[in-house]
């Protein structure tokens, strides 16, 4: 006999194989009506961070944030919000990745200081520690932002701490466990929230080559842009605060997977491009890694009119 | 005994402390910052202008406040003339991102240490979002699980508000709070680009256009959180002052106080600023001036050398350097120690008799909680001056909206230099903060962040004194000394920022 909860989770792996629209009205009414008691534990983690991904997490509006981490999920921990504090709150860390408090994802934040295990403690342990231990009793791991997913700003050249991201992470230590990549410096609070409800509601998203969910990561910036139109028709801005196409000035659109351009931010009023800033790719693998290639070509432009 | 407080939660980053307990009594305090980046290895010889987006990256929870101060220190080395626009939308971006961080500091990082989560189970009224959280709490309880109601359970030990509806308005407004802080991000984020992390904020300005339906847009977003300031976030900072009425008097820094003053008046560099800047010393205001700071490293875990002012700054990390303690730097002002914040701004500001509502302010409440104006120096006091800061940022930003030209520049035109330098000073909402560029052949050649946890949570300096949160912490009395939430009410109090403070 099967239980609902190895049905559902069967029925999820299945969703993912056939897709969603092939499945049986009846399994699909049994999925969106998941079992609030089977609802994914998340263990919320911060290594080398900002706590900007945090931060953009609460800016999610529909679902509010509250409704996010009490009817699609279940937030066992995370630094930021939890009353429990101090070694009652290791304890409590510790008691899931040890296996002892049922099944859960890790959600991580932040890069890991690969060569300096110092530069990032939680409690008595290093963050990679806690990561080591996780990677035997987790279901999987949301890297959460680019410094999680690739490194990002802790592993921009110079780097002094040798930080990664959690996948290059755990494929050198040897791990296979599930692990999604949510860039975005920070990432838009949809991309990470509507990836934990496609896991509760039809399981693993389908994932790019770079391990990121392709709802949210298929298609270039540029490809996408309102302002494509002005690229097409060479309108280009020369200086900042100027409108039409930046890609003069340095804009990483054409670079940078992200549905930025039809999404928008912050209540859907605004983006970067509609600011006329130019895409600075901080969803992009390479997002700052190198001194000689700037955000802007400021001097370029200033040199060519010279 | 021995007690180690970290992970501390509810707070930015991560932060142990090293206590010592005799008696019921704190005697001992080490503020340990446990996370380092790198950030002034990785910003030297990048390009000038990637200064304002990477060091925004230091803290994603005031990342406009370093925009800001990084453009502040570029237009100084590049001796910029910012359009009036470009100052007035700077002001708008940074002033809505304080608004916004107010509400998350006592609602979301604080409240807890003050409200009883569990009186929602008594709760009898009609509010959906509370019979939803009511509902939610008692299935939860029910359940089994491990760990039910998390993350607003388990708790430390404590007296919590023992008022029923006093915690049930709170933990309404706890919910309420979290629409309200994205309406101060939304109205940021019209002008900025983006929340977190702006990509509009430049040297000289910000890319957007002031176009009128923005204008409005911004208005309307301030209103509202300027309403829930007046009619909710300061009633329940009252109440929570009402129901600890100790906490005027715990946690007190034991220096002096220091501001850079926050929101220039006009676009010229050295304009008057809304609230004044200040170094406040035995009761005393002086100028602030840049030269007189230096970062002690004795007890921090670098090998380069100590005493460095600002503009000579090195950095070496040495995770295993012996008596060190932490990643955090000792900055200290003509060798002074000196609390940043709220509570710093606002004294400087008072002090000085400089802003006309910041004065009213403080004496209408001093004058309720029967406080004199120096027990802002406390738990409580550092709450007020929050929200007595928010109050006062909602106004002027309203106001400084209406200055926007549709029709002007936003931006100046920026050419930089082959070598060049600028401080760059402003006030993030945890307090002080200061940014230094030195550019050499168009390339950082150095770059250098003093900022407010770096002074708050500062461990002792070469000669042996402590930092500021170091010093509020020792002398109070706790109840359970494996747990101290009344430590945890101080700390939470500064608003510290280890992300920020190490950097």
């Amino acid at each position: 006999m099967i239980d609902r909860r190895q049905f559902l989770k069967m029925a999820a792996t299945l969703s993912t194989v056939f897709g969603v629209t092939n499945l049986p009205a009846s399994v699909q009414a049994a999925l969106n009506k998941i079992d609030p008691a089977a609802l994914p534990k998340l263990v919320y983690l911060q290594g080398l961070s900002c706590t900007g991904c945090s931060i953009s997490l609460l800016q999610a509006e529909s679902p509010s944030p509250a409704t996010l981490i009490t009817d699609y999920s279940q937030l066992a921990f995370h630094a930021d919000l939890s009353a429990i504090s101090g070694k009652k709150a290791t304890e409590m860390i510790e008691s899931f990745i040890t296996g002892q408090a049922g099944p859960y994802f890790l959600a991580v934040e932040g890069a890991v200081p690969q060569q300096m295990p110092e530069a990032c403690m939680i409690g008595e342990h290093p963050f990679a520690w806690y990561l080591d231990q996780a990677a035997k009793t987790m279901s999987g791991a949301v890297a959460v932002g680019t410094c999680a997913s690739y490194g990002g700003i802790p592993a921009a050249e110079g780097n002094p701490t040798g930080a990664i991201g959690i996948r290059e992470y755990y494929a050198q230590t040897g791990v296979s466990k599930p692990i999604i990549s949510i860039p975005g410096c920070p990432p838009h609070p949809d991309w990470v929230w509507q990836t934990v409800v496609h896991l509760v509601k039809i399981g693993m998203p389908e994932l790019t080559k770079d391990g990121c969910p392709k709802l949210f990561f298929n298609h270039k910036v540029h490809d996408a842009c309102p302002r494509y139109h002005d690229f097409q028709q060479e309108i280009f801005a020369t200086k900042l605060g100027e409108e039409g196409c930046l890609f003069k000035l340095g804009c990483l659109g054409p670079d940078t997977n992200a549905d930025c351009p039809t999404r928008w931010w912050n209540g859907g009023q605004t983006w970067c491009i509609d600011s006329n800033a130019p895409c600075i790719g901080c969803a992009s693998p390479i997002f700052a890694r190198k001194k000689d290639f700037p955000f802007y070509r400021i001097h370029e432009l200033q040199k060519a009119s010279e | 005994m021995k007690v180690d407080l970290g992970p501390i939660t509810r707070i930015e980053g991560h932060l142990n402390i090293h206590t010592s307990v005799d008696n019921g009594v704190i005697t001992d305090a080490q503020c340990v910052g446990e996370m380092f980046r790198g950030f002034e290895v990785f910003l030297q010889g990048r390009d000038p202008l990637d200064a304002q987006q990477i060091t925004q990256r230091i803290c994603g929870v005031c990342p406009y406040a370093h925009a800001i101060a990084s453009s502040y220190a570029q237009e100084n080395a590049y001796q910029l003339e910012v359009p009036p626009n470009g100052r007035i939308l700077h002001n708008l971006i940074q002033g809505a991102n304080h608004l916004y961080d107010y509400l998350l500091q006592f609602y979301q990082l604080s409240a807890l240490d003050f409200v009883d989560v569990t009186a929602i189970l008594k709760y009898q009224g009609k509010d959906t979002d509370l019979l939803h959280l009511k509902g939610w709490v008692q299935a939860e309880l029910a359940s089994g699980k491990a760990y039910p109601a998390a993350p607003f359970l388990p708790r430390l030990s404590g007296n919590y508000i023992s008022d029923t509806d006093l915690n049930i308005g709170a933990l309404k407004h706890y919910l309420e709070s979290m629409k309200i802080q994205q309406k101060a991000n939304r109205a940021s984020a019209i002008f900025g680009g983006k929340f977190p992390h702006s990509t509009a904020i430049f040297p000289g300005g910000a890319t957007q256009t002031p176009s009128i339906d923005r204008i409005t847009n911004y208005i309307s977003l301030i209103k509202e959180v300027r309403d829930f300031i007046h009619n909710t976030y300061i009633p329940d900072i009252v109440a929570v002052a009402g129901g600890f009425p100790d906490y005027w008097n715990i946690g007190a820094s034991t220096g002096g106080f220091l501001s850079y003053g926050l929101m220039p008046l006009s676009s010229d560099r050295n304009s008057e600023r809304m609230l004044a800047p200040g170094v406040l010393l035995d009761g005393t205001v002086s100028p602030v001036d840049f030269e007189q700071i230096t970062q002690d490293i004795n007890h921090s875990k670098y090998s380069s050398p100590t005493g460095l002012k600002v503009r000579d700054s090195t950095l070496t990390p040495d995770p295993h350097k012996q008596d060190a303690y932490s990643w955090i730097k000792a900055p200290r002002y003509n060798g002074k120690m000196v609390e940043v914040g709220a509570a710093a701004r606002i004294m400087v500001d008072y002090t000085q008799g400089h802003n006309q509502a910041v004065k009213k302010l403080v004496e209408t409440f001093a004058g309720m909680a029967n406080i004199q104006p120096s027990q802002l120096n406390s738990v409580l006091g550092r709450h007020l001056c929050r929200a007595i800061c928010g109050a006062v940022i909602a106004d002027f930003l309203l106001a400084e909206a209406e200055r926007l030209d549709p029709q002007g520049p936003t931006m100046a035109d920026i050419t930089i230099p082959a070598s060049a330098e600028g401080f760059g000073a402003t006030e993030a909402s945890r307090g002080g903060l200061l940014h230094y560029i030195q550019i050499e052949n168009h390339k950082i050649q150095r770059y250098e962040c003093v900022v407010p946890t770096t002074w708050n949570a500062s461990p002792q300096d070469d000669q042996g004194n402590p930092g500021a949160m170091e010093t509020a912490l020792v002398g109070t009395k706790v109840q359970n000394p494996e747990e101290q939430i009344e430590a945890l009410r101080i700390v939470h109090s500064f608003d510290p920022c280890i992300a920020c403070a190490v950097h």
